[in-house]
């Protein structure tokens, strides 16, 4: 996270470079190179794990889409079959739509909502601190309760439409409509995230030093300024790390559509985590299902490259 | 001046707490439905509190299904990866952060890049891989691919590399073993970030939906979101048995987060509120 700020230099084994008496060179070499392996061991064990489970995976996986496979019998090579009737297939043009739209408006509104909660909680109101920790709870609640909540509370005879009746609004079928059940979805991934960007927000508001407020308050400069010429530069790394970790987390939704809506009307809130599922495991079609995971990969890799380069900037700006 | 400040303050407050109530009326409705009369929750005059408390909901819904089974098998589960990840995490994050080694930027951007691949990815070769092994249908199946998360790792590297290097050479230069270095000198410095590790990776193991569904096909292993799934398919099942079991799921994470907030809000970063 970028919150925690480094304070110290992270160059490690900061030994002087001075040349040691020439009997103790052979023992300094070695005991730097012992801490050397000390480093390489302590790295070890997560790297292996993630060569099995993750690295090993994936390279299965691109293997895998150029196959047919339906795990009876032995997987046989098609090329790009599979992603030749993936292009044409109606299902999956919908839901790789779905998938980039819920991406994009639940970011978008993650970001702003998040930022707003976190400049609401900083004005220093009283009792700021219990709201924010109350609105913290919302990222907490198991996703399945989540579900579970929203699913009754979105019920065409919930407590939503009972909150709405007063205002004259009529009976709306929330997840049965095809026009309401995406951005009910949406609504609940909102809902769900934006107080835990809050507090990413919050840390990096807190780390922007008093002085330059007063600074610019000295300077004339109303709140409205301030906003934009004080804070909005100074977040504005934040501000990419959060759009970046919410479309992460969107790009792996399944639970929440696949329990409220089902996927449905139709296919109107199904998204690709959903159909990788069915087509590997309904349908055991294993090689295709694989060419669907490559997409959905590819879309994860735009952003997790983009996290990167922006994690080596502020490296670079700390070294 | 003073004055309207002071009024402002006030207007301040009302507004946020107007948006708190907005964001957790849904759990407060969670809570009091799943103590309401089966046949009250879809009722055209809505109770928002009970008029009459059904604490019985709990153990009616409990023994429906094989809940308790469920809830102990998530619970395993959850331990199990909240451990490793600790462990694992501190590890490699302190390897990460202090230690220099060739190839070390690698490693590092090796690591950020598994951000890429989750399990929702890799679903059918990680269910491959674990169908080699033989793990199908049991605990190592269900909790080894999420034993090591590249989130707690930098979480780790991040608070690891703010520890002064003067303290670990002056350990170093008094003989003390690497290992004790890392217990003794670095793990006290860092438990903000382990509560805030510990919280995340708990509830990431908690909330697992998708792996277990695919890894998990007899009754006796299924963790309890499985288990609601069923309990939600099944046509008459009272809807606030439902919330019942919804409470109880939620209890251990909050229960967790209240018992490490004080560390959890210093790993946010966030001492600084007032």
């Amino acid at each position: 996270m970028p919150s925690s700020s480094c304070t110290t230099d992270p160059e490690a084994n900061g030994v002087p470079a001075q040349t040691p008496p020439a009997t103790r060179r052979f023992w300094h070499i070695g005991f730097r190179r012992r801490i050397q392996l000390w480093g390489v061991a302590f790295v070890l064990p997560a790297l292996l794990f993630f060569a099995v489970f993750k690295y090993g995976p994936m390279l299965w996986a691109i293997g895998l889409s150029l196959t047919s496979y339906d795990m009876v019998s032995q997987p046989s090579f098609v090329g790009l079959e599979n992603y030749q009737s993936l292009a044409s297939d109606p299902i999956f043009q919908v839901t790789l739509l779905n998938t980039l739209v819920y991406i994009g408006v639940s970011t978008v509104l993650i970001t702003l909502i998040g930022l707003a909660l976190a400049l609401a909680i900083n004005t220093g109101v009283p009792y700021a601190r219990h709201c924010m920790t109350a609105m913290f709870l919302t990222n907490l609640m198991p996703v399945i309760a989540v579900c579970l909540v929203w699913k009754f509370l979105l019920h065409p005879f919930g407590p939503i439409t009972q909150l709405l009746a007063p205002f004259g609004a009529a009976r709306i079928d929330w997840v049965t409509n095809s026009a309401t059940a995406m951005p009910s979805i949406i609504a609940v991934t909102v809902w769900r995230f934006a107080p835990y960007f809050m507090v990413v927000f919050l840390a990096g508001l807190l780390a922007i030093p008093d002085d330059y407020y007063e600074a610019a308050q000295l300077d004339g400069a109303n709140a409205v300024r301030r906003f934009w010429h004080v804070t909005l530069p100074l977040l504005t790394p934040v501000i990419f790390f959060v759009v970046v970790v919410s479309a992460l987390l969107c790009a792996r939704i399944f639970l929440l559509p696949y329990f409220i809506t089902g996927g449905g009307p139709g296919s109107a809130t199904r998204v690709l985590s959903m159909l990788i599922y069915d087509t590997g495991f309904s349908y055991l079609k294993m090689g295709r299902a694989a060419a669907i995971s490559v997409v959905l990969f590819a879309i994860m890799m735009v952003f997790t490259v983009l996290q990167m380069r922006l994690f080596m900037r502020n490296e670079r700006m700390l070294a | 001046m003073h004055y309207r400040s002071r009024i402002g303050r006030w207007i301040g407050l009302a507004l946020l707490a107007a948006l708190t109530v907005a964001f957790v009326f849904p759990i407060l409705w969670m809570v009091t439905s799943s103590f309401q009369a089966g046949d009250k929750m879809f009722a055209l005059d809505a109770e928002w509190i009970p008029s009459q408390w059904h604490p019985e909901n709990f153990p009616n819904a409990l023994s429906r299904a094989a809940f308790p089974l469920y809830f102990f098998n998530s619970a395993v589960i959850s331990v199990i990866v909240t451990a490793s990840n600790l462990v694992f995490c501190t590890l490699a994050g302190y390897g990460l952060a202090k230690f220099r080694f060739p190839g070390d930027r690698f490693v590092l951007l090796a690591i950020l890049s598994t951000l890429m691949l989750p399990i929702e990815v890799t679903l059918v070769p990680t269910f491959l891989v674990v169908h080699k092994f033989g793990w199908i249908n049991s605990y190592q199946g269900i909790a080894g691919p999420l034993l090591i998360d590249a989130f707690g790792i930098f979480l780790m590297r991040q608070s690891i590399i703010s520890v002064p290097t003067d303290y670990i050479e002056a350990a170093r230069i008094d003989g003390a073993g690497e290992l004790r270095i890392l217990w003794q000198i670095i793990v006290p410095q860092c438990w903000p970030a382990l509560a805030v590790l510990t919280i995340f990776a708990f509830r990431e193991s908690w909330d697992q939906f998708i792996w277990p569904l695919t890894v998990v096909s007899v009754d006796q292993l299924r963790t309890y979101p499985l288990g609601l799934v069923i309990f939600n398919d099944d046509y008459g099942t009272p809807p606030t048995e439902q919330m019942a079991i919804a409470v109880l799921a939620t209890i251990p994470v909050f229960g967790l987060f209240m018992l490490l907030q004080r560390w959890i809000n210093r790993g946010f970063g966030l001492s600084g509120l007032k």
